[in-house]
Formats: C-alpha cells, sequence, structure tokens
C-alpha cells in the first residue's frame, strides 16, 4: 500500500559481513519527491545502506526496488543508469583531476554520443561535448564552485571538495539522489547553503536520501526520516516524532540515568 | 649537413629503438592509465612479430600491408587475455600477466614452424626511420585524441577510484577491456616495428627484457599522460648509451642508479600534470596571499 | 623401480630449491605489496658470499651456508631500504617499487657478474657434503637430502610464524593494510624488515644449495630459480607459504620425470603448461580462498 507513492523501497534488507549483521533486515520508504532522512548513531549501519542501493555491496537477502527496477543484483553502474546517483562519507573525489573534470565524468551517463565518435572528433560529438561542458560549469556555479573549475580538486577546502561532489552527483541528472553526511566538516553558513541546495533540488523534482548527523538540521531539511540502529529500523515518519520518540533518544543518548552518571563523573 | 649525418650515424639505432620501445610503452600505458598492470604488451608484440615477419617473409607482403595484420593479431590476442585475466584482482592480475610471457616464449619454442623456434625467423624486409617516425605519430595521434575523449575522462576515473567511477555507470570492465584492445593493437605494431627493424627474430626477442624496459618506461617517463611513456622510451634506450660514453665498464650499474635515483625522487615519472596543477594552485595560493596583505597595507 | 623413485627424489631436492626461493618472494608480495625482480639476484649473491667464504677462508660447510643466507637477508633489507622504503610514504603503490627493483636488479646482476669474472664458478668438491646416502637399493646425494629438509624447516617454520606468532599476525595485518596495521599499535617498520630478512635469507638459502649442486654460482643462478619459484608462487598461491612448497615440490617431479620418460626439450613447455592451466582454472593457487573478487 505504502509502496504506491514510494519512489525506492527497502524490504527486508540483511547484509552480513563474516556473520556479522550490518544491516539486519531493514525495511524503509523513500516518497517520490520527498528529502528523506537516513539517522542513527555512529555504527548504525547507514552507510552500508547506500551502499547497498548503490551496488557497491550486494544484499545478503531481501529487496531494494526502485523506480520498478530491481537493484539488488545489479552492477553500480547499471543501478546509476536507472537514476541514482551518490556522493561519499569522506570525499571521494578523483586524484589529479580539475573540479570541473570531476564534474564532467558525473556527466558520463548524459555524454549523449558512444565513445567511438567522441574518440573520432565528430561534429555530433564535439557539440555535445561542449553542450555537457556548459552543463557542468553551470551545476559548478549551481553550488558556488563556478571560479575554481580549473583548479586540481584536491587543492581546495574540504568544504569546497564536498560541494564539487555534490555537483558530481548531479552530473548524471538523477532521479535519485544519496547524500552521506553532506554537511560533515562544515560549518554553520556552509551547511545551511547545502540545505536551500536540497530543497531547491527537490522543487524541482528530485528525490533526496541523506544521512545525517546533526540532529537540528535532520528538522530543519527533511520531510520525513527513518531512524536506525544496530541495523535496524528503530523509527520512521516525520523528522520531530523521530527524534522525541524515546527509543530514538535512548539510542542517541544513552538511557537517563546513563547521561547522569557521565554528567556526575565530569 | 655533415654533422647531422655523423650524429645519425652514432646515434641512429639508439633513435630508431627508441621509437620502437615508446610503441611499447605505449601499449602497456594503455591499460596502466585505466588501473590495470599487465606485462601482456610482450605477448601482443611477440604475435605481432611473428605474424609480420612471416607475412613479409613467406608470402611477401609489404611492410604496409604486415602492419595492419600485426595489430590485427594483437588485438585479437589482447580480447582472449582480456576475456581470461579481466576478472582476477590486481595483484593477481600483475603475477597472471608476468606468467603469461613465460608461456608466450616457452610457446613459440615449440612451434618451430609458426616461429622458427629456437634458430629463429630472418625478416627480408627493413623498415625505414621515418616510416617508424610516422607510424608513432599515426599511434600518438591516436592516443591524444583518447585523452581528450568520454574514454579518456572515463579510464582517469577508473584508475582514480573505480568504485566511485561505477556509480557514475561507469563500466571498469568495459574501459579496462577496452583499453586491452588497444594495448593490443600498439603492442603488436610494436612488435612488427621491432621484427622489421632487427630483420631476425626468435623467442627470445619478445621477453622478459622487453617486459621491464616498457614498463620502466612508462614509469620513468609517467603513466599519467600519453607524452610520458613516449618520452621515457627515450630516455630509458638513450640510458645505456650514454652511459657507455662517460662511464665505460660500469653503464649497466650506472644505468641501474640513474633509474633508481629518477624513480626516488620523482616517483609519478617526469611528466606529471597533477604536479604541474599543485605548483599553479600553490603560485595562485601565493598571489591572493600577496593582493590581501598589499591591501591590508593600503587601508593602513 | 628404482631409478624411478631416484629420480621422483631428484625431483623433490629440485623442487624444493624452487620452492625454497619462492617463498620469500611470495611472502614479499603478500605482505608488503612488492613485485621483486630484484628478488633472484639475493640467491646469487649469497652463492658467491659462501663460495668466496670457502675459497678465500676455508670455512666449515655449515658456515658457507651461513655465510650465504645472512647475506642475503643483509642484501634484502639493504635493498628494500634504499630501494622501497622512500617510496612507502609517496603512495606510488605496486609500480614504484617494481621500477626500483629492476633498477636493482640491473645493478646487483651486473656487479655479480664482476664479482665473478664474467664466468661460472663451482664449489670445491670437498668443500661440501658430497658423499652417497645408501639406503636399501637406494644411492641419494647428501646434498639432496640437506636441501629437501631445508624446505621442511622453512616451510614449517615460516607457516607458524606467520599463523601463531604475534609478529606473524602482525605481518599478515601489514599485508592487508600498511595504515590501518600502524593504527593498530603494529610497529610496521620491525614487520618490513622482518619480511625482507626473511625473504632475503631463505631466496639465499636456496641459492647456496643450488650454487652447490648445480655447480653454477653466476647471475645466471638468480635467474634461473626466478623463472621457476615465480611459477611456484603462482601455483600455489602467493598468499600461503603450504602452497609455494608443495607447488615448487611437484614442479621440480614434473620437470625431472618429463626430461627422463618423456623429453628433455618439453621439460619447461610441460611447466609452462601446468602454470597455464592453473592461471585459467584456479587464479588464486592451490589454497586460494575463492571468495576474493574484484571491487
Amino acid at each position: 500500500m505504502r509502496d504506491a507513492g514510494s519512489l525506492l523501497v527497502l524490504d527486508q534488507v540483511v547484509k552480513t559481513f563474516g556473520g556479522v549483521a550490518a544491516v539486519g533486515g531493514l525495511t524503509a520508504h523513500v516518497r517520490q519527491g520527498s528529502v528523506h532522512g537516513l539517522i542513527g548513531p555512529n555504527g548504525a549501519g547507514k552507510t552500508t545502506v547506500i551502499n547497498l542501493i548503490t551496488g557497491l555491496f550486494h544484499p545478503s537477502a531481501g529487496s531494494i526496488r526502485f523506480n520498478g527496477a530491481k537493484l539488488e543484483a545489479m552492477a553500480p553502474q547499471d543501478i546509476a543508469a536507472t537514476g541514482i546517483s551518490r556522493t561519499y562519507q569522506n570525499v571521494r573525489l578523483f586524484s589529479g583531476m580539475t573540479a570541473l573534470e570531476q564534474v564532467m565524468t558525473g556527466c558520463y551517463l548524459r555524454r549523449g554520443v558512444s565513445l567511438w565518435s567522441s574518440f573520432l572528433g565528430l561534429p555530433a560529438a564535439s557539440s555535445a561535448w561542449r553542450s555537457t561542458r556548459e552543463q557542468a560549469l553551470h551545476l559548478l556555479d549551481r553550488v558556488a564552485m563556478a571560479h575554481r573549475a580549473d583548479e586540481l580538486a584536491e587543492t581546495l577546502s574540504y568544504g569546497e571538495q564536498r560541494r564539487i561532489e555534490i555537483a558530481r552527483a548531479l552530473g548524471s541528472d538523477p532521479k535519485l539522489l544519496l547524500l552521506d553526511e553532506p554537511t560533515a566538516g562544515m560549518n554553520h553558513s556552509e551547511a545551511e547553503a547545502v540545505g536551500r541546495l536540497v530543497h531547491e533540488l527537490r522543487d524541482a523534482g528530485l528525490t533526496i536520501l541523506m544521512v545525517e548527523h546533526n540532529m537540528s538540521l535532520v528538522t530543519a531539511f527533511c520531510d520525513s526520516c527513518t531512524v536506525m540502529n544496530f541495523g535496524r529500523l528503530l523509527a520512521e515518519g516525520d523528522p520531530k516524532t523521530c527524534i522525541a520518540d524515546p527509543a530514538v533518544q535512548e539510542a542517541y543518548f544513552g538511557r537517563k540515568n546513563d547521561a547522569d552518571r557521565i554528567q556526575a563523573l565530569r | 649537413m655533415e654533422t647531422f649525418l655523423d650524429l645519425w650515424a652514432a646515434y641512429g639505432s639508439t633513435v630508431t629503438f627508441a621509437m620502437v620501445n615508446a610503441l611499447f610503452a605505449l601499449s602497456t600505458y594503455a591499460v596502466l592509465s585505466t588501473g590495470v598492470l599487465s606485462f601482456t604488451t610482450v605477448v601482443f608484440a611477440a604475435v605481432g612479430g611473428f605474424l609480420a615477419a612471416q607475412l613479409s617473409g613467406k608470402f611477401g607482403l609489404p611492410l604496409w600491408a604486415a602492419f595492419p595484420a600485426a595489430a590485427l593479431g594483437g588485438g585479437f590476442a589482447a580480447a582472449v587475455v582480456a576475456f581470461a585475466f579481466l576478472r582476477l584482482e590486481s595483484h593477481w592480475m600483475a603475477l597472471a600477466s608476468l606468467a603469461l610471457v613465460l608461456i608466450t616464449r616457452v610457446t613459440a619454442l615449440n612451434a618451430p614452424a609458426l616461429t622458427g623456434g629456437v634458430n629463429g625467423l630472418i625478416v627480408p624486409v627493413r623498415v625505414e626511420p621515418l616510416e617508424l617516425a610516422i607510424l608513432l605519430a599515426l599511434c600518438t595521434v591516436v592516443f591524444w585524441r583518447l585523452h581528450r575523449s568520454w574514454f579518456g575522462l572515463a579510464s582517469r576515473a577508473v584508475r582514480e577510484d573505480a568504485a566511485v567511477a561505477s556509480t557514475m555507470g561507469i563500466s571498469p570492465y568495459r574501459i579496462q577491456f577496452i583499453a586491452f584492445l588497444i594495448s593490443g593493437v600498439v603492442g603488436g605494431l610494436g612488435g612488427a616495428a621491432l621484427a622489421f627493424t632487427l630483420q631476425f627474430i626468435s623467442p627470445e626477442t619478445y621477453f622478459i627484457g622487453i617486459a621491464f624496459t616498457m614498463i620502466a618506461s612508462t614509469v620513468l617517463g609517467g603513466s599519467f599522460h600519453w607524452l610520458g611513456p613516449i618520452i621515457g622510451a627515450a630516455v630509458f634506450t638513450a640510458l645505456p648509451t650514454t652511459m657507455q660514453a662517460i662511464v665505460p665498464q660500469i653503464e649497466d650499474v650506472a644505468k641501474g642508479v640513474v633509474l633508481l635515483l629518477i624513480m626516488i625522487f620523482l616517483p609519478r615519472g617526469l611528466i606529471d600534470p597533477r604536479a604541474w596543477g599543485l605548483k599553479k594552485a600553490a603560485k595562485l595560493r601565493e598571489e591572493t596571499e600577496a593582493k590581501r596583505a598589499a591591501e591590508r597595507d593600503a587601508h593602513a | 623401480m628404482q631409478l624411478f623413485v631416484e629420480q621422483l627424489i631428484n625431483g623433490w631436492a629440485l623442487g624444493s630449491l624452487y620452492a625454497l626461493f619462492g617463498i620469500g618472494f611470495g611472502l614479499v608480495f603478500s605482505t608488503l605489496g612488492i613485485l621483486n625482480a630484484a628478488h633472484g639476484t639475493y640467491a646469487s649473491w649469497a652463492a658467491i658470499a659462501g663460495y668466496y667464504a670457502v675459497e678465500r677462508f676455508g670455512v666449515p660447510f655449515p658456515v658457507a651456508i651461513a655465510a650465504g643466507v645472512i647475506g642475503g637477508g643483509l642484501l634484502a633489507v639493504v635493498v628494500d631500504q634504499i630501494g622501497f622504503q622512500p617510496l612507502r610514504a609517496k603512495k606510488t603503490g605496486m609500480l614504484g617499487a617494481l621500477i626500483t627493483s629492476i633498477a636493482f636488479w640491473i645493478i646487483l646482476d651486473s656487479l655479480a657478474g664482476f664479482a665473478t669474472g664474467q664466468q661460472s664458478l663451482a664449489f670445491p668438491a670437498a668443500s661440501y657434503p658430497n658423499q652417497m646416502v645408501v639406503m636399501g637399493p637406494l644411492r641419494v646425494p647428501q646434498m639432496q637430502i640437506i636441501t629437501i629438509v631445508a624446505l621442511l624447516v622453512c616451510t614449517i617454520g615460516i607457516h607458524l610464524l606467520i599463523q601463531k606468532t604475534r609478529i606473524g599476525a602482525a605481518m599478515r595485518a601489514v599485508g592487508w593494510n600498511e595504515v590501518a596495521a600502524a593504527l593498530g599499535g603494529v610497529n610496521a617498520r620491525m614487520v618490513i624488515l622482518l619480511t625482507a630478512f626473511l625473504a632475503g635469507a631463505t631466496s639465499g638459502l636456496a641459492g647456496v644449495l643450488g650454487g652447490i649442486s648445480t655447480s653454477n654460482v653466476s647471475f645466471t643462478l638468480g635467474e634461473g630459480l626466478m623463472l621457476k619459484g615465480f611459477a611456484a608462487v603462482v601455483v600455489g598461491g602467493y598468499d600461503d607459504v603450504r602452497g609455494t612448497a608443495i607447488a615448487g615440490i611437484c614442479l621440480g617431479i614434473i620437470e625431472v620425470f618429463v626430461a627422463q620418460y618423456i623429453s628433455t626439450s618439453f621439460r619447461d613447455g610441460f611447466t609452462y603448461m601446468l602454470l597455464l592451466a592453473f592461471l585459467i582454472a584456479r587464479p588464486r593457487g592451490l589454497f586460494g580462498s575463492a571468495s576474493f573478487v574484484r571491487a
């Protein structure tokens, strides 16, 4: 029933590493056109979920459905082609590439020409290359990085690298964007800017699933959320209600008297 | 003019071999630039070399018909190798490809009908340095075009981080398979070029020596730009000649020491676009800081 | 039957040399991630060290062996510290060290040529146990028995070292990830030095024993061992000492039997056909786990 408006559905997804379950039967729904938060304490298995959706890992059991496609047995590049794109918890830009080249690489899926015609430099391929380049510059502009287009990405600051990574992920013109802690290491105003960008993208029709640590950002950014702990679903629904949930409070801050005891020790 | 002829008499063969080695180095670079360390260029060279030698020797094929045949042969061999080896993890890939080089020599030794066996083959056709230069120029144009194409961009991504590249819709397998085909074609051409230069080939011609020459040339010159292997091949080929002129007797030792020093002090090779970018960034930072300091002074 | 058994032992001893040599090559490859082209030169130089110890100083056989083993080990440590250590911080991966190892291969091979006067030297017959051991109808050279025992001792010793001791656990950890190993309190530098020394020492042992039994002390000794030892590593799986040992012995036996019963000209061909078969059918070697796939 709830699957009806959902773009992405995780159904009883399990992932074990050497007998230890990093994700133990997670079920989650991401509504079309929403910003959905994936939250939970460290080691809850959030990044593993992102890796499972993008095909870097394959689930040990369960199914992942996206827009009518069954992702669980697909290769990463085929999953990307269905319209899923992502960023990484610790920025993974390509060494030796300029900011523009990073985003151009992100545009690989919508290059519009075959590798062969691009090699031959046919007129159609050249004009396609130029228009993709324009798009890439436009994407850099969206994350306020156009002025750094021709600089090596690795020479830029951490926050700038994160923004380039978002632009790169947008390069493939995805339907679903997965952001893995997009504001980590950013100051408050940078994080706000990311929040505004996320809302702009949603209003333009994109669906966003984001892993986020900062609770106040989750309530500010997300329309709905899934809370995980020890690889399992803890709560689901409206962010404010979720965070107020005693089980969530306990997972994040420990039992009330644990916190008191820690306070006493200090 | 006369001095040129003198120079050519002294160093002509070095230049010729530098061009042949550049083809081998480009073949190695083709796969290395997609993140695959493979010694199979030697195998493709052997296929191309023996094919070209037999076609020109037995069937009287002219040079410019033998080269495309060698390219096709090398490409075909590469397709088979890529199919068998691309599923291996990178360390195993390196070992397996080296093993294949050993196997190729033994196979060649035991197939005298095709390769002349231990006696080798006399190659009746000779390639002129100018023709060789044209061949190398053609190959260079191909690599230059590749570098500026979607394939070039994708191969850099696959080399730096194959997993990330795959989540952007790039299939590492497909990119590396194409890279192997290119490596095979260029390696086959190099093998034929070597046959037409030496005019005598045997199973020992295509062996570990070439494997190490080509990999050293590529890494020495830099494996991040197509210019690297060409420069590297020139340096590595000229090294023994130069060393013999400077320190006869111990030229081999000197060659090893130079190789060692270059590698330790320039581990990314002589041609390194990333280092240029880093320098540019450092300069830019200096300028902005200088500008800021000037502004501060103006305010004060 | 008598010939058969004698040839079996003959092949076993030959294969033990390949395996002894291959163990160190595989150890360095799996622990330090280095494809070491200079590994053969350790064997050549160990044999040369042993030879001159006997020739100049008239030392007894065990001392000559020790000179080779320690010499090989120290040489490997020197090569590692000069050629590989500076590259570790620069993250050049497998490539940088491969090139510096090629450089050392060129340097050490050509120096070995000078050391032996560009010819092949032989240990004086009186300097090593050159008697036959008679076991019933069998007559086996003492050197063959020593070689076979040497491999057994080294294989068991290194296997126990890697699997059962703390430093062995550290070696396995470095093999996975040097950064992680450093964070986990493992003294990575100690592991690197120990691995390099062990590799050089085993290669050196193979070199001295091989130099004596083949009467060939020159740079070609290391190159010959390199080709076959490498095959043993690929067939046996580079990350398991036992695999290398078994594969080396099998290759030696096959080589001797093919030469005896089929034809000497097929000897190498057979070895490499086997290698090819393994590459295609069992690319991770005898003991290699099948679960490892490219990510």
